[in-house]
């Protein structure tokens, strides 16, 4: 039996609110840490390169004493709770906060000196305010003498017309060329870009773009070496096109069954449909984010070095993941309408699927596989590197075959031609059809 | 009453074009039906040779009988019922003496028959304006685009062209499984070979972990340097490659060569500018090299990609500006970078998106950065410490994922 109700109901928010309060917040100083700390690795790393003027490897290793790195942790802690009190910092804006006094004012410099002081003094008492009484919003070192925390969002109608500043007159526009600054600084050094070396070594890469431009078609038709290896750019280019076809289209296959069991409104309906739906989309997530290249270097291996069906493979792995994310969440966005409709009429749920749903995302799901097709073809150009078979197998060999073959380059050159072909007419088909459909 | 005119009376002003276009309409019709059965018959060719012969080639009968076939085929296939070029393309073949169809079978074989002769008459397609060939007009027939006659819809399995489609379909999933070597019984016996992979997969040696997160570092940097620069070169590029913005003879030649060159560029994966890069600039560790050739891909999508959003700006507010008499800067400045500096955001975010998913794995041709590391472990058959290597790149891909998504979320 279900328990009655506390008439006398003290808490007026519950604790996911109260949470979903703090946690704009939170995030909002996690971000201003997290860019104090870039500062000071940046600072540290570039240090290292001028002042020390000793050899930094380029992964940037950073030189600091044991006790230093409490310090910095400290420091950056310090100089984000800083930025919060002072100014309008990059995590406030970004996750649409805003600092006020009474009656939405700008804070005056002694509230924010306040809130400075009581942001250290009741720091660790914060999680407290998850249970108390305060009115929602207002954590414990909110108040009147040191300003309150306010969703922009929320009082958007209520705040006083600001007067516009230049973006260099604000803290936060300075914060943000500062840190695009350092960010430049630190890639240039970091990437060790040099020009120099561009420039000087044109006249000795001359050579490659002259031949590159003219390439040599000796093995556009069959033909095999001495060694019995097949040199035709003609066969793997099919090889190409129908191991990206291949894996796109069982990639589709399987991934069109996955797709329903990854959407919230076909599964959302029970528990078991929530772990399921979960689960599917942890799996498209984490599959998406491993390329099919470095996939193709498991499966060179299990299924035998140069061999297509490796490429394949690791490209029907990597398209199952990414056709079932968006297919589902092309299931997601259906209209409800003819689905509630259909199950008005007594409907099952796999009925309601079969005439509601799957009607609305055929055409979308095609013009899906077939920019995957795109995706994979461009992929499969490239798959040989790591054993998976296609056109770029020849280009790799010949790559290889640099020093010891004088028109290695002209061969790249032609290969490099046929992928250029390639990709175009996919292109071109896959954009003309898509057009037609959408 | 009305005067009746056989089909084809010359009633109005000659219109040569609508004549050529119609002329060339059907000719591609011909020639999509004529590539469709050519390639049924390549793939059914090859499926056969390697099924029953086990070998792997194409064709097995003389190309010419290969070629006289498909063009009968097509012809046919277009006279007695809706070819797959005919549905492709939107043309319909329109009997004009309304008989029903068994009574235009008779004149639809003797079309078939026509069609081998006419041809030779192609003059008559430049020389009359509606253009109806005499095959057509003798027979009552009128070759007209689907959208001008208003016609039954039938459900798309119940078109004769569905058969080609479906067949077309079938033949290259199965012609691209053997080509591909699909062996699925080597799958499972193989798999001890990876027992091995697996093993060391499951127990990970993390003393890497302090050198990957370094080297992610310069991953990341290489992709941001990357998108800065692309986006600093794509942004004026851009301008000189939007069709709406390229006036006079200079700049739509401008506009075509760049439009060109950066089809050209884009269509080359970075992998393959990373190869060209490594020869150039022969640094210790090459991570230079993988952002130059991230950055030459960069530039053209990204040309690409604003160019097609500045040629869909609404033309509204860049005439209101023109009217009060300012300069093309000034057109520029205040009609159009306001509408473009959103999508062009979006799309930097994307790119950047892109570029840390190509700079992780541009390591593996010499580009620098985590993935060469990655290969160089996976060469040496150290999977215990490349699996760490491959979670980084996986957490790096997936926070970039999730941010770029909440970011463009935000700017649309």
């Amino acid at each position: 039996m279900k328990k009655p109700k506390k008439s006398k109901s003290a808490r007026r928010y519950s604790l996911l609110d109260r949470l979903a309060v703090l946690r704009p917040r939170l995030s909002a100083f996690m971000l201003d840490w997290a860019s104090w700390g870039y500062v000071v690795y940046g600072v540290m790393y570039l240090l290292n390169k001028y002042w020390y003027l000793r050899y930094v490897n380029f992964y940037g290793r950073l030189t600091l004493p044991a006790w230093g790195w409490p310090v910095v942790i400290l420091a950056t802690f310090e100089l984000a709770m800083l930025s919060h009190a002072f100014g309008q910092s990059i995590g406030l804006n970004l996750f649409g906060l805003k600092l006020l006094g009474s009656e939405y004012a700008p804070p005056r410099m002694s509230q924010r000196l306040r809130r400075y002081v009581a942001l250290h003094l009741k720091l660790f008492l914060q999680p407290l305010a998850l249970f108390g009484d305060r009115p929602l919003g207002m954590l414990l070192h909110d108040g009147e003498r040191a300003g309150c925390m306010f969703q922009v969002a929320k009082i958007k109608d209520d705040l006083p017309p600001e007067k516009p500043r230049k973006w260099y007159l604000t803290y936060r526009g300075l914060c943000v060329a500062g840190l695009l600054g350092l960010t430049f600084w630190l890639g240039w050094k970091i990437t060790a870009i040099n020009l120099q070396m561009l420039v000087d070594r044109v006249g000795k890469s001359g050579h490659i773009w002259h031949d590159l431009v003219t390439p040599s078609f000796t093995y556009l038709t069959e033909s095999v070496n001495e060694r019995g290896h097949l040199y035709s750019i003609t066969y793997y280019m099919m090889e190409t096109i129908f191991m990206a076809f291949f894996a796109t289209v069982s990639g589709a296959i399987v991934a069109f069954p996955l797709s329903f069991l990854g959407a919230r409104n076909i599964m959302g309906f029970n528990a078991v449909g929530w772990l399921i739906y979960t689960l599917m989309r942890t799996v498209f997530n984490a599959l998406r984010s491993i390329e099919s290249i470095l996939m193709a270097v498991l499966f060179a291996v299990w299924v035998g070095f140069g061999n297509p069906f490796a490429g394949a493979l690791a490209l029907f792995f990597h398209t199952i993941a990414a056709l079932g994310k968006l297919y589902s969440e092309q299931v997601e966005a259906v209209d409800p309408g003819p689905l509630e409709a259909i199950a008005a009429t007594g409907a099952r749920r796999w009925q309601v699927v079969i005439y509601g749903v799957i009607p609305q995302i055929i055409p979308s799901y095609l013009a899906f596989t077939l920019y995957r097709w795109d995706i994979n073809i461009r992929m499969a150009t490239v798959i040989a590197l790591v054993g998976g078979g296609g056109i770029g197998t020849l280009l790799f060999y010949f790559k290889n075959e640099v020093g010891r073959l004088d028109d290695a380059w002209n061969q790249v050159g032609a290969v490099i031609v046929a992928i250029v072909i390639i990709v175009w007419i996919l292109d071109y088909i896959s954009a003309r059809v898509r057009e037609k459909i959408g | 009453m009305k005067e009746k005119y056989y089909a084809g009376f010359m009633t109005e002003r000659p219109n040569w074009r609508k004549a050529r276009r119609a002329f060339l309409k059907d000719v591609s019709v011909l020639v999509t039906d004529v590539l469709i059965l050519v390639s049924l018959w390549w793939l059914g060719s090859y499926i056969w040779n390697d099924l029953v012969h086990q070998t792997r080639d194409f064709l097995s009968v003389p190309w010419w009988i290969m070629v006289v076939s498909v063009i009968e085929l097509a012809l046919m296939w277009q006279s007695f019922g809706l070819s797959p070029g005919m549905k492709l393309l939107g043309r319909r073949l329109v009997d004009e003496q309304n008989g029903s169809w068994w009574v235009s079978l008779g004149r639809r074989s003797l079309r078939v028959l026509l069609l081998h002769v006419m041809p030779a008459l192609l003059l008559q397609v430049i020389l009359t304006t509606r253009y109806i060939p005499w095959h057509d007009r003798l027979l009552g027939f009128r070759s007209a685009s689907a959208a001008e006659i208003d016609e039954i819809r039938v459900p798309w399995y119940r078109c004769s062209s569905a058969v080609a489609v479906i067949l077309l379909g079938l033949a290259m999933y199965l012609a691209s499984a053997l080509f591909t070597h699909v062996d699925l019984v080597k799958l499972f016996t193989n798999a001890s070979s990876t027992s091995e992979i697996w093993n060391k997969i499951f127990h990970p040696d993390w003393s890497i972990l302090g050198l990957g997160i370094r080297l992610l570092i310069v991953t990341l940097f290489m992709a941001f340097m990357a998108t800065l620069f692309g986006v600093v070169v794509a942004v004026p590029l851009s301008f000189f490659a939007a069709r709406n913005l390229a006036h006079g003879i200079v700049g739509r030649s401008i506009y075509t060569a760049l439009r060109v060159i950066m089809s050209i560029i884009r269509s080359i994966q970075p992998f393959i500018w990373a190869i060209i890069f490594v020869v150039w600039v022969r640094t210790g560790a090459s991570a230079f090299a993988g952002a130059l050739a991230l950055f030459v891909h960069s530039v053209a999508d990204l040309t690409k990609l604003y160019s097609e959003r500045l040629e869909s700006i609404d033309p509204g507010p860049v005439e209101a500006i023109r009217a009060t008499g300012a300069g093309r800067l000034q057109v520029i400045l205040y009609g159009v970078v306001p509408q473009i500096i959103n999508p062009y955001l979006s799309f930097t975010i994307y790119r950047w998106d892109i570029n840390v998913r190509m700079a992780t794995i541009i390591g593996l041709v010499g580009g620098g950065g985590i993935g060469q590391r990655l290969l160089q472990l996976t060469r040496n058959w150290v999977w215990d410490q490349a699996i760490v290597l491959m979670l980084l790149i996986m957490f790096a891909v997936m926070v970039m994922d999730y941010s770029s998504s909440r970011l463009r979320e935000r700017l649309n």
